[in-house]
């Protein structure tokens, strides 16, 4: 009765060692699992400024910086305003707290909550 | 500004719903009418003083908000094929 328990034994050892063998590749090319956004600056800029282009209202969208304020630069009033920071949460699939979103006044603010926020891809 | 403060920002929320509830539909003609409808409405209104009126706007966009998300949660009930005017993959 017993020696069928022991039997099983190295045969159960000789599979995990397999395994883990067989795992180990993969664990040192793991990359990191915690959040940490990858983004940079400059790219979630550009991808603002293609998400306010496409934005048919905006005329003066042809230059784009990080002093770009949404009323004053770009003619947009504030229904607008909403409007395009919905787009730009749809953007980079996260969404503005609505007292972060009060207060998002121009591109360069934008682009630092972004950054600073892990979930945003 | 002819709206006072707190209802701004209340009626600005509000906006915001529409339009984050009327993306979550699926199917295209629909999804266009509530945006164009929410755009539209909001506008129309904008410049509207007197504070019995606004009160009254605005319990009524609380009803329509109500409608607006049952029939986006009942739209991702069902698929829908996509027209050919809409893009396949967004960007």
């Amino acid at each position: 009765m017993f020696r069928s328990v022991f039997r099983a034994a190295p045969a159960l050892t000789r599979v995990s060692g397999m395994r883990s063998g067989f795992v180990k590749p993969t664990f040192s090319v793991a990359s990191r699992f915690y959040a940490s956004s990858t983004l940079s600056k400059d790219e979630i800029t550009t991808r603002i400024a293609d998400v306010i282009k496409s934005f048919d209202k905006t005329a003066a969208a042809a230059s784009i910086t990080g002093e770009t304020q949404f009323s004053k630069d770009l003619g947009l009033d504030s229904l607008d305003t909403v409007e395009l920071l919905v787009s730009i949460e749809e953007e980079f699939d996260i969404e503005f707290p609505d007292k972060v979103a009060d207060e998002l006044k121009s591109v360069g603010e934008t682009v630092d909550y972004i950054s600073n926020n892990p979930e945003a891809n | 500004m002819p709206v006072a403060g707190s209802s701004k920002v209340q009626i600005l929320h509000m906006y915001k719903e529409f339009i984050r509830n009327s993306n979550k539909i699926q199917n295209y003609n629909f999804r266009e009418y509530f945006l164009r409808r929410a755009r539209e409405s909001f506008r129309a209104n904008k410049n509207v003083k007197s504070p019995e009126k606004i009160s009254e706007l605005i319990s009524e966009a609380e009803k329509d908000l109500g409608v607006l998300k049952r029939q986006s949660v009942i739209s991702n009930m069902y698929t829908f094929d996509k027209l050919v005017v809409e893009p396949l993959k967004k960007r």
